[in-house]
C-alpha cells in the first residue's frame, strides 16, 4: 500500500501547488476606479453609454472602435476597443471588456457582450408589414 | 371577453402530440418501476413478470417518443404557425433541408433528438443484455422519464410565480404571447415564421447535432452497467460486456466534439478549432473521464486491479453529461460563453435530474466499498496495469483541472445564495490559463501512453525482456529528441515548456508507430490503441504547430509572432477592392464581390511570391456575408479556407462598409449625400475643389457596369475625365442614365479613392430623347430595293426578315411578324435598321426601330400586297446638344473595401488527422471488443 500512498500524496502536492497558482489567474470584476490602480489587466462588467457617442472609422482605423460605457459602479469612461466594431454592438445588454486603463481611457483587448435572445423584444412579425 | 373562434389552426396535431408526450411520460415511469421491482425481487428475466413488463412499457415509450415528433415534423413541414415551436424556427423560405436542423435548433426539440437515442440504444441493450437487462434499463428508463417531464409543460402556481415543470413543444403561439394580433380570429393569415438563425442555416447544423446527442445518450450505457454491477454486488461480468459499448460511446462522443470544432473552424468566423470556452469544455470533460473509464475497466478485466475506479469513472462520466446540459441550457454561463442556449426556466429541473443521478450510484458505491476489493498484492512497477492507471490519475487531474475553472460561474452563483454582496470571480484569460496546465497533462499522457503499450499485464516476462525494452526507449528518446530538433527548422517553440511537449510528442509517435510495425504487425486486433495512441501524439504536434504558429496577415510586415503581444499585433487589415496588401509573403488583393440571393460573395486573391518575385502559387478564397432574413442588416460573416497539405490559409471578413453593414446605416449615408448641380458646355473644363471634372464624349451605348446589367430602351453616357489636383491623379469614368418604358434609371459613378460621386442630371435625358408623342413622323412609301432621303441621309430597303429578332418584341401565337432590312448611311453613319411589323389577331402592329447613335425612330407602318410597296414612318430626336449637367457629390465615403482576418495555419492537418486517428482507433477496439464478445458467447 506504500506506494499508493506515495502516488495519492504526490497528486495532492501537485493538485495543492495547481490550486494555488491558479489563483493568480483569477480575478474578480473589477471597476474602472479599481483599474485605475492597477497595472495589470482587468475584466470589467458593465453595460453601453447609449447616449454618447460610438465611433468607428473602418476606413481609416479598422482595428480601432472606441465607445462610453458604464461600469457596475456607475462610474462612466471611454473605452478603446482594438478590434473593429462587433456584431449588433447596440443591441447588447452588457458588457465585458478586458485590458488596461490609459490615462482617462480604458484600452480593451478582448470583448465579450450579452444580447437580449434574438427576437425576444420582437412583436410578432405581420406579412408585407415590416416593422 | 368572448371565446374567439380561430380559423385555419390544426388543433388535433397539438392534442395528439400533447397526449403522446403524457403516455410517453408515464410509460417510461411505468418502465422504470418494473424494471426496478423485477431486478430487487431477482426474478429470472425471461420468464413473464416484471422486466417483460419494464420492456414493454419501455417500447411504448419509444413508440409514443417517435409519434410525437412525427407530429413536431408534421406541422413545421406544413408550416403551422400557431404552434409557438414552429413559429420559433420555421419561415416560409426556409429550405426543406434545414427542416431536420430547425427541429433540433430549440431545447425542446435537442432533448427529443437525446431521448429518440437512449430509445435506440435501449432496444439494443434489451435484445443484448440477458441477466443484467432489468438493473441496466432501469437507469436508461429513469433518464428517459426525467427528459420527458422536461417536455411536459405543467406550472404549478407557487406563491406569486408558478413553479414550470417542462416546456411543452405543442403550446400554442397564442397561449405562450399576448398580443393584439390574437384578436383576430383568422390571425394565422396574418403572420409569418421567425425561421432559423441564418448562422445555423448549414449543413454542419445538420450532422454534428445527431452526432454529439448520440455521443451524449451513448455515455449513459457505461453508467448504466456500472449501477447495475452496484445494484446486485456483482463486480465482475458487466465489466466485459461494457467494454464495446464504452469504446463506442468514447468514439461517437469524441466524433461530435471534433465536428463541433471542425464547423467552429471551417464554417464560422472564430477563427480557430479551439476556444475553451465553457461549451466546448463541458463536452469534453466526460470525454476525458470516460477514456479514463475505459483503460481502467481493461486493467481491471485483465488484472483484477482498480475495479473501483472503473466504476467512479464510468458514473461520472455521465454525471457529468448532465452537468454539462446543466451549464449549457440553464442559462448560468452568462457572459463567459460565445454559444449557450438560451434559459428555457428549467434549471431546477436540471439539476434534480443531475442529483437522482448522482446520489444513488455514488452512495452504493461506497457502501460496497469493501465488497469490491482489489487484489492484495501491489501492482509490479514495470506492469502495465500500474501505468495505466497512473494515467487515468492524470486525466482525472485534467479532467478535475477543466472543470473547476469552467464551473467558475456556478461557484459564483452558489456563493451569491450565501452573501449577496459576494464579488464574482473570472478567469483573466481563459485560453492560456487552459494551456498552460493541459500542456503538462498532453507531456505526461503521451509518454505514458506510449511506454505502457510495451509493458504486460502482471509484468509478465519484464525480466526477459526488459534490457531490449530499455535499448527501445534509449532509441525512442534519441528520435524524439531529433525530431524535435528537426521540427524546429518549420515551426518555432519559443520556450521550454513547448520544446518538452513536443519532444514528448513525438516520443509518443515514433514509440506507438514501432509498436504498429513490430509488435502488432499492422494486426488491427493488437493495433488499435497504438493507433488511438499514435493519433493523440501527432494531435499534439499538429496543436503545437498550427497554435503556436499561426500567422496572421497584418498591414505590418515585420511582424513575428512572440515579439509582439497580442495587443499590439493588428489582426484585422483593411482590404480596399484592387489594392494588393503584401504581407507573410503573399500579395493579398481584393477582387470582386457579388451579391446571390442573401450572401454577398468576396473573391480574395493570393499571389504567393519566392525569392526573386516571381508568383509561384495563386489562389482564390471566397469568404462571404449572410444577410439577415429580411435583408436589414449582416446576419454574419462565414469564413473561407484553403487547404493545403502543411497549411491552411483561412480568411473571414471581419468589417464592412457601414452602407453594406446594415440598410439603416445605407440610407442615413444615401440621405447624407447632397450633389450640386452644375451645367457647363460639353467639353468645358469644371473645377469642384481640388478636382477638374471634364467631359470628353457622349455615348448612346453606355459601357458603365450598373447600367449593363439592365435591358433599356435608350441610354446616354457622358465620359468624364476627373483629374485630382492634389494627388496628380487622372481617372477616366462614365456616368449613365437610361430609359425602360417610362421609367428613368440613373447610374451614377463614385471615385472612391478622391470621395466624390458624379451623376448625369436627369433633364439631359430630355434634351437627347424627344418621347415618341412629341416626335414629327415623316411617312414614305417604297418598294423593295428603293431609298429614303431624310435629313441626309439615306436609307435603303434591302429585304426582309420573316424571324425578326427585337429587344422589344415578344412572339405570340399566331402573330405574322416581318422584319424590314434598312441601311442607314451618310453623314459618316453606316448602319442597320431592323424595325418589325406584326399582324397580331387581324391588328396590325410595329415595333419601331430606334438607335441612340443616329437619333432615328423609323416604324414599319405598313405594307400594301396589291402593289407590292411598303410603308415607313422615320423621325429624329430633337436634340439640344448644347450643355451637359452634372450632379457632382463631395466627401462620399467609399464602400470598396473590407476588413479582413487571414491567418495562416501550418500543420493543421495533423491535428485533424491526428485527432481522426484517435477516433478510429477507438471505434476499431469497440469492434474488436464486441466480435471477442460474441465469439465467447457462442463458444
Amino acid at each position: 500500500m506504500n506506494r499508493n500512498i506515495i502516488i495519492a500524496l504526490a497528486f495532492i502536492a501537485v493538485g495543492i501547488v495547481v490550486f494555488l497558482s491558479v489563483s493568480k489567474d483569477v480575478s474578480t470584476y473589477a471597476s474602472f476606479s479599481l483599474a485605475e490602480k492597477s497595472s495589470q489587466s482587468s475584466k470589467i462588467v458593465g453595460h453601453l453609454s447609449k447616449d454618447k457617442p460610438m465611433e468607428y472609422d473602418p476606413q481609416n482605423k479598422p482595428n480601432e472602435f472606441s465607445f462610453y460605457m458604464k461600469d457596475s459602479d456607475g462610474l462612466e469612461k471611454k473605452v478603446i476597443l482594438n478590434k473593429p466594431k462587433p456584431q449588433d454592438f447596440e443591441m447588447s445588454e452588457q458588457i465585458v471588456v478586458t485590458g488596461k486603463m490609459d490615462g482617462a481611457v480604458f484600452e480593451a483587448s478582448e470583448i465579450l457582450m450579452k444580447c437580449p435572445s434574438k427576437y425576444k423584444d420582437e412583436e410578432i412579425a405581420v406579412k408585407g408589414q415590416k416593422s | 371577453m368572448n371565446e374567439i373562434q380561430y380559423s385555419g389552426e390544426h388543433l388535433w396535431v397539438g392534442q395528439a402530440g400533447h397526449f403522446l408526450i403524457i403516455l410517453s411520460f408515464v410509460s417510461a415511469l411505468f418502465s422504470v418501476l418494473a424494471y426496478f421491482v423485477s431486478f430487487r425481487s431477482k426474478l429470472p428475466n425471461n420468464s413473464m413478470g416484471w422486466a417483460q413488463l419494464g420492456r414493454y412499457s419501455f417500447y411504448t415509450h419509444g413508440l409514443c417518443l417517435l409519434g410525437l415528433m412525427g407530429m413536431i415534423f408534421y406541422s413545421m413541414y406544413n408550416h403551422m404557425y400557431e404552434y409557438s415551436y414552429v413559429f420559433d424556427h420555421v419561415s416560409e423560405d426556409l429550405p426543406l433541408k434545414y427542416i431536420l436542423s430547425a427541429f433540433w435548433e430549440g431545447q425542446e426539440g435537442s432533448f427529443m433528438l437525446w431521448m429518440f437515442w437512449h430509445v435506440i440504444l435501449g432496444i439494443i441493450l434489451t435484445r443484448t443484455t440477458d441477466k443484467l437487462e432489468a438493473p441496466v434499463m432501469f437507469s436508461i428508463a429513469l433518464a428517459e422519464s426525467i427528459l420527458m417531464s422536461m417536455l411536459l409543460g405543467i406550472h404549478i402556481p407557487w406563491g406569486d410565480e408558478a413553479f414550470k415543470i417542462g416546456s411543452n413543444p405543442t403550446t400554442l403561439l397564442r397561449q405562450m404571447n399576448e398580443a393584439p394580433i390574437f384578436a383576430n380570429a383568422d390571425y394565422l393569415t396574418l403572420i409569418k415564421g421567425r425561421g432559423m438563425n441564418p448562422l445555423l442555416q448549414n449543413y454542419w447544423m445538420t450532422i454534428h447535432p445527431p452526432t454529439l446527442f448520440l455521443g451524449f445518450a451513448s455515455t449513459i450505457v457505461p453508467f448504466a452497467f456500472a449501477f447495475a454491477g452496484l445494484c446486485q454486488n456483482e463486480h465482475k461480468d458487466w465489466l466485459k460486456q461494457v467494454l464495446p459499448w464504452s469504446l463506442f460511446s468514447a468514439g461517437i462522443l469524441g466524433t461530435g466534439i471534433l465536428m463541433g470544432s471542425l464547423w467552429a473552424y471551417v464554417a464560422l468566423s472564430f477563427g480557430g478549432y479551439w476556444a475553451w470556452d465553457p461549451v466546448e469544455n463541458a463536452s469534453l470533460v466526460p470525454w476525458i473521464t470516460l477514456v479514463a473509464g475505459i483503460h481502467v475497466n481493461l486493467v481491471s478485466k485483465n488484472t483484477g486491479y482498480a475495479t473501483r475506479s472503473v466504476y467512479f469513472f464510468y458514473l461520472i462520466s455521465f454525471i457529468l453529461i448532465l452537468y454539462s446540459t446543466f451549464l449549457t441550457r440553464s442559462g448560468v454561463l452568462g457572459d463567459t460563453s460565445a454559444h449557450a442556449f438560451t434559459e428555457m426556466g428549467l434549471e431546477w429541473q436540471l439539476i434534480f435530474l443531475m442529483v437522482i443521478f448522482t446520489i444513488p450510484g455514488m452512495f452504493l458505491l461506497i457502501k460496497n466499498n469493501k465488497a469490491i476489493g482489489n487484489p492484495d498484492k501491489e501492482e509490479e512497477l514495470p506492469s502495465r496495469e500500474f501505468w495505466m492507471f497512473i494515467g487515468s490519475l492524470v486525466l482525472l487531474f485534467s479532467a478535475i483541472l477543466i472543470t473547476s475553472s469552467t464551473s467558475l460561474p456556478v461557484f459564483n452563483k452558489i456563493m451569491t445564495y450565501f452573501s449577496p454582496d459576494f464579488e464574482g470571480k473570472v478567469i483573466k484569460d481563459p485560453i492560456s490559463h487552459y494551456n498552460k496546465y493541459q500542456l503538462w497533462i498532453a507531456v505526461f499522457i503521451s509518454i505514458l501512453s506510449s511506454g505502457a503499450i510495451f509493458l504486460r499485464y502482471r509484468a509478465t516476462n519484464w525480466n526477459i525482456k526488459k534490457n531490449k525494452l530499455f535499448s527501445l526507449l534509449i532509441i525512442f528518446v534519441v528520435l524524439g529528441i531529433m525530431l524535435t530538433g528537426i521540427s524546429t527548422f518549420m515551426i518555432s517553440l519559443y520556450s521550454w515548456q513547448y520544446f518538452i511537449t513536443c519532444f514528448a510528442a513525438f516520443f509518443s509517435v515514433v514509440s506507438n508507430l514501432t509498436y504498429i510495425i513490430i509488435v502488432a504487425k499492422g494486426n488491427f486486433k493488437l493495433a488499435w490503441s497504438a493507433i488511438a495512441h499514435f493519433g493523440f501524439g501527432l494531435m499534439v504536434i499538429g496543436i503545437l504547430a498550427s497554435g503556436l504558429n499561426q500567422k496572421f496577415i497584418s498591414t505590418n510586415p515585420f511582424v513575428f509572432q512572440g515579439m509582439f503581444t497580442d495587443e499590439d499585433l493588428e489582426k484585422y487589415v483593411q482590404l480596399i477592392k484592387g489594392k494588393p496588401l503584401f504581407s507573410q509573403g503573399y500579395f493579398i488583393t481584393y477582387q470582386s464581390d457579388t451579391l446571390v440571393g442573401k450572401e454577398r460573395k468576396y473573391t480574395i486573391n493570393f499571389k504567393k511570391l519566392n525569392d526573386s518575385l516571381e508568383v509561384t502559387d495563386e489562389i482564390n478564397l471566397h469568404p462571404n456575408a449572410i444577410y439577415s432574413n429580411d435583408f436589414t442588416k449582416v446576419a454574419t460573416f462565414n469564413p473561407d479556407t484553403k487547404h493545403y497539405l502543411h497549411k491552411d490559409i483561412f480568411t473571414c471578413i471581419v468589417g464592412l462598409p457601414p452602407s453594406l453593414q446594415s440598410a439603416e446605416e445605407a440610407k442615413k449615408i444615401e440621405d447624407s449625400i447632397k450633389f450640386t448641380t452644375y451645367t457647363l458646355p460639353f467639353k468645358d473644363t469644371l473645377s469642384v475643389a481640388n478636382y477638374k471634372i471634364k467631359s470628353k464624349s457622349i455615348t448612346f451605348t453606355p459601357e458603365n457596369e450598373e447600367y449593363n446589367k439592365h435591358i433599356h430602351d435608350a441610354g446616354v453616357g457622358i465620359n468624364l475625365e476627373v483629374i485630382d489636383t492634389l494627388n496628380d491623379t487622372v481617372y477616366h469614368v462614365e456616368a449613365a442614365l437610361g430609359m425602360q418604358g417610362a421609367l428613368l434609371y440613373n447610374y451614377p459613378v463614385s471615385i472612391n479613392e478622391a470621395g466624390i460621386r458624379i451623376k448625369l442630371d436627369e433633364k439631359m435625358f430630355d434634351s437627347y430623347f424627344t418621347p415618341d408623342e412629341d416626335l414629327d413622323y415623316k411617312e414614305y412609301v417604297i418598294k423593295n430595293g428603293d431609298s429614303i432621303q431624310f435629313e441626309g441621309l439615306n436609307i435603303t430597303l434591302n429585304g426582309f426578315d420573316k424571324e425578326p429578332i427585337h429587344p422589344n418584341y415578344k412572339k405570340e401565337e399566331d402573330d405574322i411578324a416581318i422584319g424590314a432590312q434598312l441601311a442607314v448611311t451618310g453623314q459618316g453613319i453606316n448602319a442597320e435598321a431592323k424595325p418589325i411589323y406584326i399582324i397580331r389577331k387581324n391588328v396590325p402592329m410595329s415595333v419601331k426601330h430606334y438607335s441612340g447613335e443616329t437619333g432615328l425612330h423609323i416604324r414599319f407602318s405598313n405594307i400594301n400586297p396589291s402593289d407590292e410597296t411598303f410603308s415607313f414612318k422615320v423621325a429624329k430626336d430633337k436634340r439640344k446638344t448644347s450643355n451637359i449637367s452634372l450632379g457632382i457629390a463631395k466627401d462620399v465615403p467609399r464602400n470598396d473595401y473590407l476588413i479582413l482576418q487571414a491567418t495562416i495555419f501550418p500543420g493543421i492537418n495533423l491535428f485533424w488527422s491526428g485527432s481522426i486517428l484517435m477516433m478510429l482507433g477507438l471505434f476499431l477496439a469497440a469492434w474488436h471488443r464486441y466480435s471477442i464478445k460474441n465469439s465467447t458467447n457462442n463458444a
